[in-house]
């Protein structure tokens, strides 16, 4: 039988990378060892699945009628992360740009980190496994603040502790709610409606400013809504940048993130976290009208 | 087992197989002879066209279950599970605004396992995007997109575009309310994009509305397009695993 396994690969310069020694005795023959494998997990999944198959039928509603549409309308399970991302953005940046540019970020992964450190061995970098629980843990945190930012939870939770009394019915007398001077950060929507923004800021017309007419081009008719653009897309994109940004500079300065690698697995982390709590919250936590529910918990009604 | 093995010795039952696999017919589709000695068990993978997608022999480490799951090649099993009973739908199915909903019904009440065939495609397209996902993480976390592998890593991100992608075309052929909406938001947010965004809802639904024109080309891409498409990145990435030196070890 096979030798007794040799003592770890001496690491290999960067010329052999990939082209890794054969030891023979290292090795398994494909057949039998990986092909019986294969065939017999082949075997146990199509059993498995056959059986799910028999014990739940797939779901066929009414036919579909362009004329009634159901209330909430949802898209597939696994764009409903993006679906989430819709409710708190302008929607090209939701349904767009952020899927075009998480694509291409996970596609240049491995060219930005190319050193072989933790490679071929589940989470082996020292910090792997510290940093997975931390990019996880505030992933998927963070995302659940944020939504619950947008949800105006702080101002519920803010009333019910203020009055003693969850749900209280703001008419009551003595009804202690929402300071109005922080009336703007109530949710996202609020920064827009509820600060007392100059007037020109909704209505800056660009044309007056760009004089692309001048070059020869057509002119720009464009009239720029300052409180929008930041609450629908300069505050979105600085949060989505800033916080994955902040979180891998705390964990540079804590030295628990030394390497490319290390960084990578807390970012990537992060992100499976964020992707997997925004399909959750799509899935499960938005009814009707995409209200988060259960939102009787913390409603006034 | 180790390749430097002798052979063993030859025992009642390599007596049976010899009569039934040494005949002609066999041996004129299989070359080598029952692989019970290494020379064999090599050539037997060496000389199938499908088990030559491995090489004919890895490292120890590869073959534990925990080391990848199996989830790289459940991906590619379901792939082929879903062709198998996807075939066997089209047999019933027709792509009419008119029909489609009608042969979803008829196929579930009156075609003999219709039913079943309809869930295990449906089961199987739910469990291969999250088998893709959990495969790339299971990548990610063993480390295996470093050098020489980049480009495989790359493939694989355009292997998960696509088993999206097939996944939301299958959505709306049973043309049901769950399958009309669902498309309709799905292909709004494309249209929300700037510029670009509403000509590619427009050519992606063929229309304003999400009707028999989008139905079309969601049939004719949920069976052929995207299907073979995946199969040439499938190939591709096969192909690169082991032009890659296999799995990824530790340096
Ligand atoms: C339809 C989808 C896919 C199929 C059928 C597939 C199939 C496979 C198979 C059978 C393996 C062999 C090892 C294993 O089973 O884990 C493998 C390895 C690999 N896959 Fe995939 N894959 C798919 C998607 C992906 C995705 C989404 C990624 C990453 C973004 C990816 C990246 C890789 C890499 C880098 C390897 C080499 C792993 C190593 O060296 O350890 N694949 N793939």
């Amino acid at each position: 039988m096979a030798a007794t396994p040799q003592a770890q690969a001496q690491p290999s310069s960067a010329a052999v990378r990939g082209r890794q020694r054969r030891a023979r005795e290292e090795e398994l023959l494909v057949w039998p060892d990986l092909v019986f494998i294969e065939f017999i997990s082949a075997v146990l999944f199509t059993i498995l699945i056959v059986i799910l198959a028999v014990m739940v039928d797939s779901v066929l509603l009414d036919r579909a009628n362009a004329a009634i549409t159901p209330n909430p309308s949802k898209a597939p399970w696994y764009f409903l992360n993006l679906q989430e991302l819709l409710l708190h953005m302008h929607p090209a940046l939701a349904g767009v740009v952020v899927p075009t540019v998480a694509l291409i970020a996970l596609g240049a992964i491995p060219y930005f980190d190319t050193s072989n450190e933790g490679q071929g061995e589940w989470l082996s970098t020292p910090n792997a496994w510290l940093l997975t629980k931390i990019g996880a843990g505030v992933g998927a945190v963070g995302t659940m603040l944020l939504i619950f930012f947008d949800a105006s939870k702080h101002v519920q939770i803010y009333e019910w502790i203020a009055n003693g009394e969850l749900n209280a019915n703001p008419d009551s007398p003595g009804f202690v709610a929402w300071p109005s001077w922080l009336s703007g950060i109530e949710n996202m929507a609020a920064i827009r409606d509820n600060i007392a923004w100059p007037e020109w800021m909704f209505n800056v017309p660009l044309g007056d400013v760009l004089r692309t007419d001048l070059l020869g081009f057509p002119r720009v008719e464009l009239d720029w809504n300052i409180p929008a653009f930041l609450v629908e897309q300069f505050i979105p994109v600085n949060t989505m940048i800033g916080l994955p940004l902040l979180l891998s500079f705390v964990a540079h300065r804590a030295g628990w993130a030394k390497t490319k690698r290390d960084h990578m697995v807390l970012q990537f982390s992060g992100f499976i976290a964020v992707y997997i709590t925004l399909t959750i919250v799509g899935t499960f936590f938005r009814g009707e009208g995409l209200v988060l529910i259960p939102y009787t918990i913390f409603a006034h009604e | 087992m180790a390749a430097t093995e002798r052979p063993q010795r030859r025992t009642m039952g390599d007596r049976l197989y010899d009569a039934i696999f040494s005949n002609r017919v066999w041996r004129s589709i299989f070359r080598s002879g029952y692989p019970n000695t290494p020379r064999n068990q090599m050539l037997a993978v060496a000389t199938n066209v499908f088990l030559h997608l491995h090489p004919t022999r890895i490292h120890r480490t590869h073959v534990k279950i925990t080391h990848t799951f199996c989830l790289g090649g459940l991906s590619f099993f379901l792939f082929l599970g879903l062709t198998i009973t996807g075939v066997l739908l089209m047999f019933y199915y027709v792509p009419s605004i008119e029909r489609a909903y009608e042969d979803i019904l008829a196929l579930e009440t009156d075609v003999r396992f219709g039913q079943l065939m309809r869930n295990m495609h449906r089961w199987m397209a739910h469990g291969m995007v999250l088998t893709v996902l959990m495969h790339m993480m299971r990548v990610f976390y063993t480390g295996a997109y470093k050098p020489p592998r980049e480009f495989n890593w790359v493939v694989g991100v355009v292997l998960l575009v696509l088993t999206l992608l097939l996944s939301f075309t299958g959505y709306l052929l049973p043309w049901d309310q769950l399958a009309l909406w669902a498309i309709t938001v799905g292909t709004n947010m494309v249209g929300s994009a700037p510029i670009l965004g509403e000509p590619n809802r427009f050519i992606l639904v063929g229309g304003f509305q999400v009707g028999q024109a989008a139905l079309t080309r969601f049939y004719a891409l949920h069976v052929i397009g995207l299907p073979l498409l995946a199969a040439v990145f499938m190939t591709v990435h096969f192909w690169r695993i082991r032009r890659d030196g296999g799995l990824a070890r530790p340096l």
